[in-house]
């Protein structure tokens, strides 16, 4: 009876949001309004009580883990920034967070991404193995890669006008854009289209039991 | 006015009316369109094939219910994958609202269809705070950052968790993943450098970038957007909301490039007229 009674107002809610697509109304407003106001509340007490207290309440005044009152300075710290006298102080804890992120994301970027996707676009080319170890079609795979990865480059590259031989690399560059963005887009459609149907499952399964 | 200004002066609550049309009509008149098996999909599933009897799995719920139509029929194909061949199962989540969306899965198809044990056959952690951090001390060890699982349990209580202390452990991971965190931090932060096993299921919104990781090998195996689900519910022979989903999804999509080809065509037409 519970859960009938949260499907119904799931149901009506979907129809509230989707009456946008008509005009903007009142029952949109107020299911926007609930969906700010609940995701707020939801994020706040869920946050506090699976990252801040499990992490940094609890160690210090349970535990007696007293490094945390770090972490805790740190974190009032940005709150500083209310009054223009202490705004200074906010500097210290977005400097430790910049540079924790900085430290964690250089390392990320270039062991990540940057040495593999190298790796991965020039190594067929590496001791024969192209039309060798590779076979024919996957082989001209790797060659229309590459040219896509330099062209492309090139594309970006602007020291120089793009005029000649190098406009004409950069347009082959803009050329492999135009197919990536176009899967984009379709896959964006295929995304948006999938949550239309969600929705559309769910009135007509879930909520009103029209089909199976 | 001309045939063509009116096209072009079209309501477009008529577009949105056609659409949702196209997407309704399959669900109560079902086509049963084919649904092919794309290599990535396919990879994914050999290796979850190829996998030791017993061996763990680790699922990270990385989605939040906006994301479920795509990501829910991919969790719980996987799943039924790896329960049907005797792996164990492991659940964490970067985000806050997919909780509930992996202990369901669990609930439904670990206890429900395959009478697996929690603790056991299965585990599940809930939400992992931290995302990037969380991740890199989660390979070097686990029960450091999972502490308690998400009924409140101790990890040195939950008997599964005996041998399951680092990256080491785990035979897999795949991040069923619709934004940050998620995985971008698996890749970045987890598998450079714990290497092992890793795939992904993306929504379709996001699922053209994780290529470049399959052809360099740091992905597994990729299953992308509600056709990737469609494709695994193939593969395990259990069809559900993904392959019910897709008549729907290529009924909508001949209809936009409909829209398209004739939105092209009528500008055209009407830059001819004026010239």
């Amino acid at each position: 009876m519970t859960s009938g009674v949260w499907v119904w107002i799931a149901g009506a809610l979907t129809l509230a949001i989707y009456s946008f697509l008509y005009k903007d109304n009142p029952f949109y407003k107020v299911a926007e309004y609930i969906f700010v106001g609940l995701s707020a509340g939801y994020w706040a007490v869920y946050l506090f009580w699976n990252f801040a207290y499990p992490n940094l309440f609890q160690p210090l005044f349970s535990e007696g883990n007293y490094w945390n009152i770090i972490p805790l300075a740190l974190g009032f710290m940005m709150f500083t920034q209310l009054s223009r006298r202490s705004a200074w102080l906010v500097r210290f804890p977005l400097t430790f967070v910049l540079g924790v992120s900085l430290g964690l994301q250089l390392i990320a970027a270039v062991e990540g991404d940057v040495v593999p996707q190298l790796a991965g676009t020039f190594e067929p080319f590496s001791r024969g193995a192209l039309f060798n170890t590779y076979d024919f079609w996957t082989s001209i795979g790797y060659i229309v890669l590459l040219v896509g990865v330099l062209s492309t480059l090139v594309y970006f590259f602007f020291s120089r006008e793009h005029k000649g031989v190098f406009g004409g690399i950069a347009r082959t560059g803009v050329f492999y854009l135009m197919i990536a963005f176009g899967a984009s887009f379709g896959y964006t459609v295929m995304a948006r289209v999938s949550l239309l149907f969600g929705r559309v499952h769910f009135i007509f399964h879930d909520w009103l039991h029209i089909i199976r | 006015m001309s045939v063509f200004e009116k096209i072009q002066n079209l309501d477009r609550r008529i577009i949105f009316v056609t659409v949702a049309l196209a997407v309704i009509l399959p669900l109560f008149f079902p086509l049963k369109l084919p649904v092919d098996i794309t290599a990535p999909v396919q990879q994914l599933y050999d290796v979850i094939e190829d996998l030791p009897e017993g061996s763990v799995v680790l699922i990270s719920i990385d989605y939040d219910p906006s994301g479920a139509p795509e990501l829910d029929p991919a969790t719980w194909s996987v799943m039924r994958h790896c329960f049907s061949r005797n792996h164990k199962i492991f659940v964490m989540g970067l985000w806050a609202t997919g909780v509930p969306l992996g202990m369901r899965a669990l609930e439904t198809v670990g206890a429900g269809e395959y009478n697996k044990e929690y603790g056991i056959d299965y585990v599940d952690f809930g939400y992992i705070p931290g995302g990037a951090i969380a991740l890199v001390n989660l390979g070097r060890d686990v029960h450091d950052v999972c502490r308690e699982d998400v009924y409140g349990t101790a990890v040195d209580e939950i008997p599964m968790m005996k041998s399951i202390k680092s990256a080491d452990a785990f035979g897999l991971v795949l991040s069923m993943s619709m934004g940050v965190p998620g995985s971008d931090q698996w890749i970045l932060y987890y598998h450079a450098r714990y290497r092992g096993n890793l795939a992904t299921a993306q929504t379709a919104i996001g699922a053209p970038k994780y290529y470049q990781y399959l052809q360099t090998g740091q992905l597994v195996g990729l299953i992308g957007g509600m056709k990737g689900a469609a494709e695994y519910e193939r593969l395990v022979n259990k069809y559900g909301l993904a392959t019910i989903g897709m008549d729907s999804q290529s009924i909508a999509h001949l209809l936009i490039i409909a829209f398209i080809v004739l939105g092209n065509v009528i500008y055209w037409m009407e830059k001819r007229r004026k010239n």
